[in-house]
């Protein structure tokens, strides 16, 4: 089940100060207690390694960062003590690099899971190159609803996705086939269209901000296959409620 | 969300508060020194800005009233009506006018006496025109004062009023008193009713709200409605026959059947069939409360028949409902049937507003929301989900051993609280041993950053600096073994000798010949002037060699074939012989060639009267005519010293002795 969230003082862009794998899961070190932190660790505590950092001294490290369960790639703005600090935190099989790319809000341009990423079109080949090698995974440049950055209208799991509420049906399908994973369009924190800094998904849970609706909390829940759940949900047992929200 | 808020009205003064809000106001803001020696005009303007001041105030004043008061043709119906029955529209709009007309009395008055103001010839006079001026301003305040101080009253009991929104998904409860409406409404939300086993225990509407399939129901719980004319009917019952015809709401029709509420089912079927009418495009539910007391199968015959009667009469709105979900029974003592009686309402009114969205233009821009695109295989790799082990047998346990480990949080709350606590980042490193953990890692030793010489692959290229170590040392010592091999032998070092010597003996002459030149310059080989460079120099040469010439010197012959005269002068003789008269005769025969070239080149220029194909005469006749033609034309031109159209010429445009008129005073001198 997803769990809702915030961030300090009811910011529920949970997703920018957080960054959340099937192997580690990273949590901004600039919050101002440990409430944040406790989210996170009441649900993962035991089972992978929660991480306290900075990017650069930045805490929106969910948007700097990329990574899945075979590597971590880091914005070049980290300070070397940081990334030490990550290795050190992290475990062996996890590759942490620093990465030289002019779009160094990577959580903005990349959505990826363990097998597929998405990229920005205008990323350097040489990061193309860099992607494919540490996090293991096949890179395809797209766009999302016309929007060039896809890791932010866009959040990937090996179960499934979510991307922007304005993709139609055509561009869904597409997607669904480079990704291999189902997808639907949908919102987080009461309408926002901006999937990936309100939720942060991986294969087992979900977090997601505190503003989120009952009707978007279950079609993450249904989507990332958190519960059991049919294939064609939006078209059997939420299609009322869907229907009713949104037109 | 909350569309409709009265709490935000401002509050009303009653009249004294407002005329001492106003007067100090005027007191405070304006100047107050004035004396009876200034000007007339500085006194007319002291007293003016004080009239003018104070009408300004009060005309803010009113119209923030007027304003904020909600306008009952502008608003829901439902919310206009409700006014109406609580407050009375005519009494309303009356108070309203009146604040209204005030506004407007003191706006002429201020104009009145700001006009006569300006014609006010002392300071006693003025300030007698200005104390009129208030005074009357404050009269007709003082006049409304009844309708200031309803105003207030209404602002105060709209402020108590539910927020309701007109246009979410309602449930509505209604029936007749005390057959148990507030209970549902306490067992279904949130809301706390006051209940009482009595009649008319709930006055006004109250509102709860509920969660069906992921959505936000309001539900409203409203006062009891007895069956008499619609005239005779109370404000009480007035707010809830407002609810049932304005609002697009599921109806709950409650039905006591055990008579306990003081009513027989008989007065309320009767009230059913007097408010029906009110159902209308509503999804309406008939629910037998109180369950617990008198069974259903307990009903008399004649009760059971009225029940019917209002089943078939719900079922022309029910809009293909079964007969399951028009008539329910329930027990809100027990809670037995509570939830299925909510289920059944929600769901009866979600399928209305999703059909009627259905046929809306609207769904058409939010098709992509209704679908999933599932991928198809594009490749033969699975794509397996990664759930480490330990979730899938916490899972298994269905978490049944909770247990309680230290989070963070208590952590933090037991050292002092957000701010003052602060976490070791170190204590969760995943390192191989774990003393490391509190290692100090220096950031700059001996000046250099330590990160620029960390090298995660440091081990691997050890080992192949090693191996490559290894290939290099066995390379050594083969290349040793080959020196041996490169040893000059006796004929060998005869012929380098014999290189070198020669290398010397060129480089001497060179040398020599330079030495002798005295700064003339190098002449290139291919000015062999002393023949030094010919054939069977080459072949000597080559033959010294140990090479076969004779193929050489064939191709070269081959190659001066064209100048066989050449050839034959030099065959009778020698190389190296060279004197004054094979000179001279060369010079001679240049020049004569050039003589013979500036002939044939005059020669080849045509006669003038001749005609070239090309230049586009027909015979010379013709072209010696041209030729006349253009000599005449440009005859004029060269008798001018050849000046032609070209040639720029700056004449005297504005000559001055042309252009002036008659003389004036003065000389005549004009330089």
């Amino acid at each position: 089940m997803a769990t809702r969230l915030q961030y300090d003082n009811n910011n529920c862009e949970i997703g920018v100060f957080s960054k959340l794998t099937n192997a580690y899961c990273l949590v901004s070190a600039t919050s101002a207690s440990a409430n944040f932190f406790t989210g996170y660790e009441s649900k993962l505590k035991g089972v992978i390694p929660i991480v306290t950092t900075s990017i650069g001294g930045s805490g929106t490290i969910g948007s700097l960062c990329v990574g899945n369960k075979n590597g971590l790639l880091l914005s070049h703005t980290i300070t070397d003590q940081e990334l030490q600090h990550l290795r050190d935190s992290l475990p062996d099989e996890v590759v942490v690099q620093r990465i030289e790319e002019p779009i160094c809000a990577l959580g903005n341009a990349i959505a990826c899971n363990d097998y597929v990423a998405l990229v920005h079109p205008k990323l350097e080949k040489d990061t193309e190159e860099i992607i494919s090698d540490v996090l293991g995974v096949e890179v395809y440049r797209q766009t999302i609803a016309n929007n060039e950055l896809v890791g932010s209208y866009c959040s990937l799991s090996n179960n499934g996705g979510m991307v922007h509420s304005n993709t139609n049906v055509e561009e869904m399908v597409e997607l669904a086939n480079l990704v291999q994973v189902p997808l639907v369009a949908g919102t987080v924190n009461r309408g926002s269209q901006v999937i990936s800094a309100g939720l942060t998904v991986n294969d087992w849970t979900a977090f997601c901000g505190s503003d989120t609706t009952a009707v978007e909390l279950s079609v993450v829940n249904n989507i990332f296959k958190l519960v059991q759940s049919q294939p064609d949900f939006v078209g059997s047992e939420m299609r009322k409620s869907l229907i009713d929200t949104y037109v | 969300m909350v569309q409709y808020n009265f709490k935000r009205i401002t509050v009303v003064p009653n009249g004294k508060e407002f005329v001492d809000i106003i007067l100090s106001r005027t007191q405070r803001q304006t100047p107050t020194v004035v004396h009876k020696g200034y000007k007339i005009n500085r006194l007319r303007q002291f007293y003016m800005r004080k009239v003018k001041y104070t009408q300004t105030n009060f005309h803010a004043k009113l119209s923030a009233i007027i304003d904020e008061f909600p306008r009952l043709e502008q608003i829901h119906p439902f919310y206009g009506d409700l006014l109406h029955v609580l407050y009375n529209k005519d009494h309303y709009k009356l108070a309203l006018g009146q604040v209204n007309t005030a506004r407007n009395l003191i706006s002429k008055i201020s104009k009145d006496y700001v006009k006569l103001l300006k014609y006010g010839d002392s300071l006693y006079r003025c300030k007698c025109l200005k104390v009129a001026a208030l005074g009357r301003m404050c009269t007709v305040l003082k006049r409304i004062t009844p309708s200031l101080a309803y105003l207030e009253q209404i602002r105060q009991h709209m402020a108590r009023l539910p927020s309701i929104d007109p246009n979410t998904r309602t449930v509505l409860i209604c029936g007749y008193p005390n057959v148990g409406k507030s209970s549902f409404m306490n067992k279904v939300t949130r809301a706390d009713v006051d209940v009482q086993p009595y009649a008319f225990t709930t006055k006004s509407l109250f509102v709860g709200h509920t969660d069906y399939k992921y959505l936000r129901y309001q539900v409203i719980d409203t006062p009891g409605i007895l069956d008499r004319p619609f005239e005779d009917r109370n404000i009480i019952e007035m707010c809830s026959i407002t609810a049932l015809a304005h609002l697009r709401a599921a109806v709950l029709f409650f039905l006591d059947i055990s008579g306990s509420c003081g009513y027989t089912i008989a007065q309320q079927a009767a009230l059913f069939h007097s408010i029906k009418s009110l159902f209308m495009n509503k999804p309406l539910v008939i629910v037998c409360n109180k369950t617990d007391l008198m069974p259903m199968e307990n009903i008399s015959e004649e009760d059971r028949k009225l029940i019917e009667e209002m089943k078939s009469e719900a079922m022309k709105t029910a809009m293909g409902a079964s007969e399951e979900q028009v008539l329910l029974k329930m027990s809100t003592l027990t809670d037995e049937g509570v939830m299925s009686v909510k289920n059944a309402a929600c769901e009866r009114l979600l399928d209305q507003r999703v059909e009627a969205k259905m046929k809306s233009k609207k769904i058409n821009d939010h098709l992509n929301r209704f679908h999933v695109a599932i991928p198809k295989p594009r490749d033969s790799i699975e794509r397996l989900p990664c759930i480490p082990q330990v979730v899938l047998e916490a899972k298994a346990k269905e978490a049944a051993a909770m247990e309680k480990r230290k989070t963070e949080k208590d952590l933090e709350e037991e050292n002092g609280g957000a701010g003052v606590y602060s976490a070791s980042l170190k204590k969760n490193y995943i390192l191989q041993h774990d003393e490391w953990k509190e290692d100090i890692m220096p950031e700059i030793l001996d000046g250099h950053n330590v990160a620029d010489f960390i090298d995660p692959d440091i081990l691997q290229r050890l080992a192949e600096l090693e191996r490559e170590e290894g290939i290099r040392e066995a390379g050594v010592e083969e290349a040793d073994m080959e020196m041996d091999i490169e040893k000059l032998s006796d004929e060998q070092l005869k012929q380098l000798s014999e290189i070198r010597k020669k290398k010397a003996i060129l480089i001497k002459n060179h040398r020599l010949k330079k030495t002798v030149a005295q700064n003339r310059s190098t002449v290139p080989r291919k000015f062999d002037k002393d023949k030094k460079y010919t054939t069977k120099r080459m072949g000597r040469e080559l033959s010294a060699m140990g090479l076969d010439p004779s193929s050489a010197m064939d191709r070269a012959r081959s190659k001066s074939r064209g100048r066989k005269r050449d050839r034959s002068e030099d065959a009778g003789n020698d190389a190296m012989d060279v004197d004054d008269e094979q000179q001279s005769n060369k010079k001679q025969r240049v020049r004569s060639k050039s003589r013979a070239m500036s002939i044939s080149r005059s020669q080849s220029r045509p006669p003038a009267h001749e005609v070239v194909p090309g230049e586009g005469f027909k015979d010379s006749t013709q072209k010696l005519s041209a030729i006349k033609i253009s000599n005449k034309s440009h005859k004029k031109r060269d008798k001018n010293a050849r000046r032609g159209e070209a040639d720029r010429v700056i004449p005297t445009l504005r000559p001055k002795h042309l252009f002036s008129g008659k003389r004036g005073k003065g000389k005549t001198d004009r330089r």
